[in-house]
This record gives C-alpha cells, sequence and structure tokens, in this order.
C-alpha cells in the first residue's frame, strides 16, 4: 500500500509559514539570541547541574572514597539530611538570605520608586539635583557602601571597638543590630540598588500618558485611588522586574554580608557557598548556587505570569504627550528637604568619607595633622606601599587597569545595549510564542546565576582544550560580562518596547518604512531614555564588578575593581578609598559625555 | 636505503620521546638541577631563556614580587613575571591552568596551605617538588619535600591600653570573659586558620591542651560531650570568637585602634601595616610572658614547579635564591619585615626588628604538618564548620 504523500495543499501552509516567520525581523532575532544564548548562558546552567551530582578532586575524592567525575547523590544527601551541618550550611542561611534579598528589594522599590514618583509626577523642587545625585549609590561597588556604614556607625560598644563618624561627632553608640546583622545588610544593598528602581520605574512613569489620570480625576477618584487603581498597575511589570532584579543581586550578593554579618556570625548562601567550595565541598556550594537560581526562577515565573496576564501595558500611545504635575502645596518644600537630607546622607556622605579615609595615615583620626596626599600622588617609596610606587595618580599598573576596565565597560555597554533591545523588541512583538518566552527567560538566566559559580565555570571553560585561546584574553571578559549583564538590558529593552503600542510600529509597515528604520527613527526615539539606560546599565555594571573577574583576570591588578578589593582585603584603606572615589568619577564622567552626546543620561531620562 | 630506513626510525623514535615525555623531562630536569652548582643554573637558565622561555611565577605574598626584582638584577639575562592571585583562589587557578596548554600559566608557584597543594597539585602530578643539594645540610628535613620557602606566624596580640590582659594560658581565651574580644578570622574563610586548628587535634598538641586544661583547672581533663581535649578547646574558643575583621591587616589595624583589651590571633607581620602612632598599643603575648598551650601558629609557604613548565632550570635556580641569604634578606624582602622566617639556619633576622629567630618559635607555636591536616581534615573541618555559625 502506497503511503499518503503531502499534497501541494498541505505543503503550501507550512511553507507560507515558514515564509512568514523569516519575514519578520522579531522572529529571527529571536531565533539568533536563542542560539547565541543556548550556548552562553545555557552552558554554565548545564555545567553547574552536572557539578551538582558529580564528584570532584579534593576533599569530596577523599571523603566519599570514589574517584573524581562519578555521579552520586551524595552532596544532596549531605546538605539536606537535618543534621547540625544541614542547619548551618544550608537552612539558617537560607533563611537569613530570603531576608536579606526580600527586604532589600521591598525597600530599594519604596525608597526608588517613591523618589522616581516625586520627581516624574510631582512639582518637587531641586528636581536636577536629586535626580543627579541619588543614583551614586548604584555607581559605587556594593561592598564601599558597607564599608561606609560601618564606618559611620562603629563605636566602642560593638564588634572592635573602633569608634566611627556618628560616635566620633555626636558621642551616639549605635546598637549592634543597627551596626552588624541583618538590618544594615538589608538597608545598604536596599540603598544601593534604589536607584536601579528609580531608574527603571522612573523611565515608565515619565513617559505614562497622563490622559490615564486625568481621566481618573475627571471620574472623581482621589489621589490614593489613582495611584493605587491607576499609576501602580501601570508601572507594575516595571516594579516586578525591578524586585526580581534585587532580590537575586541581594540573595547572591557575597561582599556586603562578609562585611556586615561577619562580626555577628550571621551568615547568607552566598557566604556559605564560598566557604563550601573552598573547603573542597563544590558539589554542596553548587547546590546552594542552584537553590539561588531556582528561587529567582519562581520569581521570574510570577513575573511573566503577571506580564502575560495582562493584555497590555501600554503607556505609549501616540495619543498624548502631556504629563499633569501633582502639585505639593505646603508640603512641596518639608519634602525637598527631607528628600536632600536622605539623598545627602546616602549619596554624597560615602564620596566625603572615601576622599576623607584616602587621606588620612593613621585610621579615626581625621585632624589635619593626620592628612596627606601620599596616596593620591606620593612619589617616594614608602612604609605604605604594597607593590605599589607610592600615589596611584603616578602609577602606571593603575592607570593601565584604569584602561582596561574602562574600555570593557564600553565594550560591553554596546554589545549588552544593542542585543538588549534587540531581544526586548523581538520578545515583545512576538509575545507570548514559545520562543519569545524561552529567549526572554535564557537572556535573564546569567543574573540569577551567582557571580562567582559563573567565573568558576567559565574558567574551566577556557582552560579546556577548545578554548584554552580565551584564558587571560580580554576577550573572555568581554564574553563572560556581556552574558552576565544582559539581563540588565534585556528587562530594560521588554519593558520599554511593552509601553509603545504595536499600532505605531504598524503604521510604519503599511507605508513600507524598512525595518531598521522603524527601529532607527521610530521605536528607539520614542523609548529614547529606556534604551539608552540599557546601554548605561552595563557601564556601571562592569565598572564596579568584581567577584566575577576575580578567577578570569591573568593577575589581581589588572582590572581596576580586582585591584580596590585587593587593597581592601590587605588593609591598604586609603588607597581603596582613593580607588572607589576615582571609580565613581570616571562612571560620572561617562554618564557626563553620555549626556552631552546623545542628551540622555542615568538621571536626564527621568526627571533631571 | 637500509642507512636511510634506520635514521628515520631513529627520527621516529626520537620525535615520539619528545612528544609524550614533557612531563618526565622536568622531572629529569629538576633532578639533575639539584646537584647543580648557581653558576651552572644560571647557563641553562639563559639557555632556556633564548629559546623563548620567561618564568611566570604566582604568589599569594608579595614579597615574592620584591624578591623575584632582586632575582633578575643578580640574573639580568633571566625574566621573571610575578602574577599575584588570591589565596582562595590559588587553587582552582592553578589545576585549571597547569597543563591546559594556556598562554602565560604558571611555571611554578609560591602557595600556602600545604594540604591542598598535595591534594590538588602534587598527587594529581601537575606541580612537582624540588630541593637543591646544596641546602640540604642547613634546611631541615620536613622542610624540603615540598620545599618551604619562609615560614609566617600568627601571634596572639592585645591593645594593652588597659596593661596587661594576664594571658597565662590558652583555655582563658574559652572562658566567659574573653566573649567576643578574640577577633580571629572566619577559619572558613582563611585556609591557613582551619589548618591550625585541625593541628590541635594530633596527639601532640592535644596533649599539651590537656596538660595547659590540668594546670588551668587543677583537674585532669576528662571525655564528656567532646572526645579529645582539643575539641573542647575548639568549641569554647570559636564560642568566644568575633569575626568583625575579614582580614589580618584589617585585624592588626582595627585593634590597634579599637577597645582596649581586646585579643587577635593574626599575622605578626601585618604590624607594619599598622600606623605607627597606633603600633605601641599592641603588645605580643609571647614577648610579655609565655602561654601555656600556645601563643599562636607558623605555616609555611611552599614553592613547587609546574609540570608543564619550559624553564625548569630557571625554577630550580629561582627557588634556590629564594633559600640563599641574598635572596631571602635582600632588600625589601622577606627577612626585612617582623614575622617571616628562612628554614635556612644560616639566616637570621635582622638585629633591632623585634622579632625572634625561627628557633624560637619552635617550641611555642603550632606548627602547619601537612601530612596530618590531609589525614584528619574532613572530620575536623566539619565540626569546625558547624561551630562557625
Amino acid at each position: 500500500m502506497r503511503k499518503p504523500q503531502p499534497n501541494s495543499s498541505m505543503r503550501e501552509p507550512l511553507l507560507y509559514r515558514l515564509r512568514a516567520f523569516v519575514t519578520k525581523p522579531a522572529n529571527l532575532l529571536l531565533v539568533f539570541f536563542l542560539c547565541v544564548l543556548a550556548v552562553l548562558s545555557l552552558m554554565p546552567m548545564v555545567t553547574m547541574l552536572t557539578n551538582m551530582f558529580t564528584i570532584h578532586l579534593g576533599t569530596e575524592k577523599r571523603l566519599y572514597r570514589m574517584p573524581t567525575g562519578s555521579w552520586t547523590l551524595v552532596h544532596f544527601q549531605k546538605l539536606f539530611e537535618g543534621s547540625d551541618w544541614s542547619r548551618v550550611n544550608f537552612w539558617e542561611p537560607l533563611k537569613h538570605s530570603f531576608i536579606v534579598a526580600f527586604g532589600a528589594g521591598i525597600l530599594g522599590i519604596a525608597i526608588g520608586g517613591s523618589i522616581a514618583w516625586f520627581v516624574t509626577r510631582s512639582d518637587l523642587k531641586c528636581k536636577k539635583f536629586i535626580s543627579s545625585v541619588f543614583v551614586f549609590p548604584y555607581m559605587m561597588p556594593a561592598w564601599t557602601l558597607a564599608l561606609f556604614w560601618t564606618n559611620m556607625f562603629q563605636n566602642s560598644q560593638v564588634g572592635g571597638g573602633n569608634i566611627g563618624m556618628i560616635e566620633s561627632i555626636f558621642g551616639v553608640c549605635m546598637p549592634e543590630w543597627f551596626v552588624y546583622g541583618l538590618f544594615p545588610m538589608i538597608v545598604v544593598i536596599g540603598l544601593h540598588y534604589s536607584p536601579f528602581a528609580y531608574l527603571l520605574i522612573g523611565g515608565i512613569l515619565k513617559n505614562m500618558d497622563a490622559t490615564l489620570e486625568e481621566s481618573a480625576t475627571i471620574l472623581k477618584a482621589s489621589r490614593w485611588t489613582i495611584i493605587r487603581r491607576v499609576t501602580i498597575p501601570i508601572v507594575m511589570p516595571a516594579i516586578l522586574s525591578t524586585f526580581l532584579l534585587i532580590f537575586s543581586s541581594g540573595f547572591s550578593s557575597y561582599t556586603v554580608p562578609v562585611f556586615l554579618g561577619s562580626a555577628v556570625k550571621c551568615y547568607t548562601l552566598s557566604t556559605k557557598m564560598r566557604a563550601l567550595i573552598q573547603a573542597g565541598y563544590q558539589g554542596q556550594g553548587y547546590i546552594i548556587a542552584f537553590v539561588s537560581i531556582l528561587l529567582g526562577c519562581i520569581i521570574l515565573g510570577i513575573n511573566q505570569w503577571f506580564t502575560g496576564k495582562r493584555k497590555s501595558f501600554t503607556t505609549v500611545t501616540g495619543k498624548s504627550g502631556q504629563v499633569s504635575l501633582v502639585k505639593l502645596r505646603k508640603a512641596n518644600w518639608p519634602i525637598t528637604i527631607v528628600l536632600i537630607v536622605f539623598i545627602c546622607f546616602v549619596a554624597i556622605m560615602p564620596l566625603i568619607s572615601f576622599a576623607l579615609e584616602s587621606v588620612i595615615r593613621q585610621p579615626g583620626n581625621y585632624s589635619l595633622s593626620n592628612m596627606t596626599l601620599h596616596f593620591w600622588i606620593g612619589t617616594e617609596d614608602s612604609a605604605y606601599e604594597t607593590g605599589m610606587i607610592a600615589g596611584i595618580l603616578l602609577n602606571t599598573t593603575m592607570w593601565k587597569a584604569v584602561g582596561r576596565q574602562v574600555l570593557l565597560a564600553l565594550v560591553v555597554a554596546l554589545i549588552v545595549g544593542t542585543s538588549g533591545m534587540l531581544i526586548g523588541y523581538a520578545c515583545v512583538r512576538r509575545r507570548g510564542t514559545r520562543l519569545s518566552r524561552f529567549v526572554e527567560s535564557l537572556a535573564f538566566f546569567p543574573y540569577l546565576m551567582p557571580a562567582m559559580a559563573f567565573g568558576t565555570i567559565y574558567l574551566a571553560v577556557a582552560t579546556s582544550e577548545n578554548f584554552k585561546w580565551l584564558y587571560g584574553t580580554f576577550a573572555l571578559l568581554v564574553i563572560v560580562s556581556a552574558v552576565k549583564f544582559l539581563p540588565f538590558a534585556s528587562r530594560s529593552g521588554v519593558n520599554s518596547m511593552l509601553q509603545i503600542a504595536p499600532e505605531i510600529e504598524e503604521a510604519a509597515i503599511i507605508f513600507g518604512v524598512p525595518w531598521h528604520k522603524r527601529m532607527l527613527r521610530i521605536l528607539f526615539p520614542i523609548q529614547k531614555s529606556s534604551i539608552l539606560s540599557g546601554y548605561l546599565l552595563p557601564v556601571i555594571s562592569v565598572m564596579r564588578e568584581v567577584a566575577l573577574f576575580t578567577l578570569l583576570v591573568p593577575y589581581a591588578r589588572y582590572m581596576l575593581t580586582t585591584m580596590l578589593f585587593s587593597f581592601n582585603e590587605t588593609g591598604y584603606a586609603q588607597y581603596g578609598s582613593a580607588v572607589t572615589l576615582l571609580i565613581i568619577l570616571i562612571i560620572m564622567l561617562i554618564n557626563s559625555l553620555t549626556n552631552k552626546l546623545t542628551g540622555a543620561s542615568f538621571d536626564k531620562g527621568i526627571g533631571g | 636505503m637500509k642507512r636511510f630506513l634506520s635514521l628515520l626510525l631513529v627520527l621516529a623514535m626520537a620525535l615520539s620521546m619528545t612528544v609524550s615525555a614533557s612531563a618526565d623531562s622536568v622531572q629529569d630536569a629538576l633532578a639533575a638541577a639539584a646537584a647543580m652548582t648557581n653558576e651552572e643554573l644560571y647557563e641553562k637558565a639563559k639557555a632556556e631563556m633564548a629559546a623563548g622561555a620567561q618564568l611566570n611565577f604566582y604568589s599569594t605574598t608579595s614579597f615574592a614580587e620584591k624578591a623575584a626584582n632582586n632575582f633578575m638584577a643578580a640574573y639580568p639575562e633571566l625574566k621573571l613575571v610575578y602574577a599575584e592571585i588570591d589565596d582562595v583562589e590559588t587553587y582552582t587557578i592553578l589545576t585549571n591552568t597547569i597543563g591546559s596548554g594556556v598562554k602565560d600559566s604558571a611555571d611554578m608557584a609560591l602557595t600556602q596551605n600545604g594540604p591542598d597543594l598535595k591534594t590538588y597539585l602534587l598527587d594529581e602530578g601537575l606541580a612537582y617538588t624540588y630541593f637543591p643539594e646544596s641546602l640540604k645540610d642547613v634546611v631541615e628535613e620536613k622542610n624540603q619535600d615540598p620545599a618551604i620557602v619562609t615560614y609566617i606566624n600568627s601571634l596572639l596580640i592585645y591593645h594593652n591600653g588597659n596593661g596587661s590582659v594576664g594571658l597565662t594560658n590558652v583555655w582563658q581565651l574559652t572562658e566567659e570573659e574573653w566573649k567576643d574580644k578574640v577577633f580571629f578570622k572566619n577559619p572558613t574563610n582563611e585556609t591557613v586558620n582551619i589548618n591550625f586548628l585541625i593541628m590541635l587535634t594530633s596527639p601532640e598538641w592535644n596533649a599539651k591542651l590537656e596538660a595547659a586544661y590540668q594546670s588551668r583547672y587543677g583537674k585532669a581533663w576528662e571525655k564528656g560531650e567532646f572526645e579529645t581535649c582539643a575539641l573542647e578547646f575548639i568549641d569554647g574558643f570559636l564560642k568566644n570568637v568575633n569575626y568583625t575583621y575579614t582580614s589580618a591587616s584589617k585585624m592588626a589595624a582595627g585593634i590597634a585602634s579599637g577597645a582596649p583589651g581586646n585579643m587577635g590571633l593574626f599575622v605578626f607581620s601585618k604590624l607594619r601595616k599598622v600606623d605607627e602612632a597606633d603600633r605601641s598599643n599592641l603588645t605580643i603575648v609571647q614577648f610579655e610572658n609565655a602561654v601555656e598551650g600556645f601563643s599562636g601558629f607558623m605555616y609555611p609557604i611552599y614553592a613547587t614547579v609546574a609540570k608543564d613548565t619550559d624553564c625548569p632550570y630557571t625554577c630550580a635556580l629561582f627557588i634556590n635564591y629564594l633559600l640563599s641569604e641574598e635572596g631571602f634578606a635582600g632588600e625589601k624582602s622577606w627577612n626585612s619585615s617582623q614575622g617571616y622566617y628562612s628554614p635556612n639556619k644560616t639566616i637570621q633576622k635582622p638585629e633591632g626588628l623585634d622579632d625572634q629567630p625561627y628557633e624560637y618559635w619552635t617550641d611555642c607555636l603550632v606548627f602547619e604538618d601537612l601530612t596530618y591536616i590531609n589525614d584528619h581534615f574532613v572530620e575536623v573541618y566539619e565540626f569546625i564548620a558547624t561551630r562557625v555559625g
């Protein structure tokens, strides 16, 4: 019996579908990013999963008496068996990590979102100052904020009894829970990421169609009802995305818990992961890394469920561009003053503190006689040097490290910003399809993976037979950073594209405008501030990243941040403070140059 | 034709031997180097450099860079490239790079934490040990394989703002009055600290702790909740320990400028990073009075040669140099600082440094024994890790 042959009428729909598929740029982009991300993003995931089930060289091999590489479930048994080991290495740190991540997420959104609302939707005074200065904490490495916190609040009653600025000036001793432990961790991580919430939520609020709120006002809805029923639902995707990003960052934060938790023996999963891997319990370490990814996935799922549930988050329709500002009336100046004081404390004080710390010889002594510029411009080889010859501004190793860090930031920003925008476009235009969901998730996965685990896996890849040409090269840092920081840009891309009504592009299609012109002449200009934040955020991330680079740089002084961490670890606080200040100045310079060249900046896109 | 075939066969054999025996040739070269004079080694090293080699050496101690600079000044035709690596990442980087063929991987490494050196590098055949014949008489045998180029000590040091703390017995550190006043780097993050605690469980140190217990409490230690006296000490000590400071340098500076009476167990050499104005606030317990039990601990820095180095003779010459007076006590090198001790008995600490020679510390400090730690790591690590919190 002859098999039935597909007739032409059956083939044609398939061909039509295929042709229709490839003629849509969004589909081609999704396929392209699917292939690239499957290799660069999924591969570390697979490697990590494998590591959870295998025996590693060293402690595990000795303990379990099994050959390296053999498959086992013993790591799971050990970590979850319910003993003291399990409690100390998993359950208690899990609880702490969850509290810190959740608290930081809420705090970051509360602070960043509130300030974003005041700046974009009210007639608040001094917006330009508030908008420009509030982003400073995000430019600093998180652990430097932790150092600032201890410099400020440490006192003779806690820790090592070292006197901080508050006790020194006001004679006030803050209690231990305020200086060390979960509370300062939440505050520091929340403050560090609040500018991020400010940027993402503010971008949406700024572009929100005012007629939506005006309609509610006409219908006599109260101000609170408008915020609750109109404003918040519109910014909800950005709030959820921001919460997800802060939660994941807080959950995998390593340096902040080390600096603020060690004194009171308060450990998180990331500190335990590092300790376990270091002691040779790699399998258990990777299980912990997987747990943090799993939690991130759950929040990602909630986020996708929410954004999928709503038909549209369109705020840019082309119908109205007017923004009506809420009048704060008598409360205006008091609110402005409170915000300025708060922002000065979290954004300006750390800079003053770093500047002071970089010019004093003896810690805690701020008298003029104790000050020196040696750590900046000193030329003699003194007792303070650490392989560095005197001041950082006169040191060639330091300038080379600056050059590499800036170049890396710019290259990564270019790659990541462009990819993020294209992923955002493709995912939004094909929203609801399996392919779109998969690419969006793949682009986000690296963010959920702790930077240290990510670096370890890429080290193994770069030293394997086929990729050894990559090891120790600048290209490796570019690849790793681009993959790790793509989530920022892809989130930013998705959020901005979600706001643009498809009718705008469809109108251009009807007029036969080619795809690249639609992108460059219509979509990009409409969402310029939001898209440019996708370019600028990786610049900041690269400029302050450490954990990702530690294993991949050829030596500690290769990058500015690895050098900074080395200074902080070896106790050269003055050099460390000077380099921190330098990093912030470089980021501000890049921000300002971008502003001059494109008219956009971290803050200007929102309210400055 | 026969001659041609024979020649071809010999060439093929020679080629196959060259390809398959590079690891052996490094070991052979190191074995040969051990018997050579420095002049002979220099000639061999120059030939390696002429063939395009350079010695990439990885180290966790910044003093090694100064030693390398001094070495290049002494042997101007040799090129050393120093790469500083973090202690925590050392073995991850070395196990991934040695033998992988990546550019500029380590030719030799100066590392701490002997048990990991043994497990990750030596037992896996990734690195070889080397020790020169000429120094065997002046360096104790236990310091030769793997070669120890320097010892570093961590000592009990306190803030003397309230006068002497009167520490005469280590068991005092487990008592309530020292709660949160003993500063120590978290042993699960600091390998040499965990090695020190594991060493306390060795029969020798367990016995010393039992004796100190008897002396402090007037009765012999008895087995109860804990299997050994050392485990009870570790439990009590860790209950009192404060982990505020995350590096030895910060601990030194922090205790010097912090609350009087605080005690730290940290690297002695870090006192050089304490501002001079604060340095007089610190007292080294051992210099004040002997302590029953111990006054601190001593850990080594080992030198090993990578299995795929293309300059084994240069590595050998550099190790010889580090073990010599010229290398160890050269300008701004280890010997110029407190807390570094050459295993070479002919090298003494300079006068006026407020330090003591290596021999002085042998009875009062807990020395790292890589074999013991390697054999008992797992059981004691888990005991400690669950108590760190």
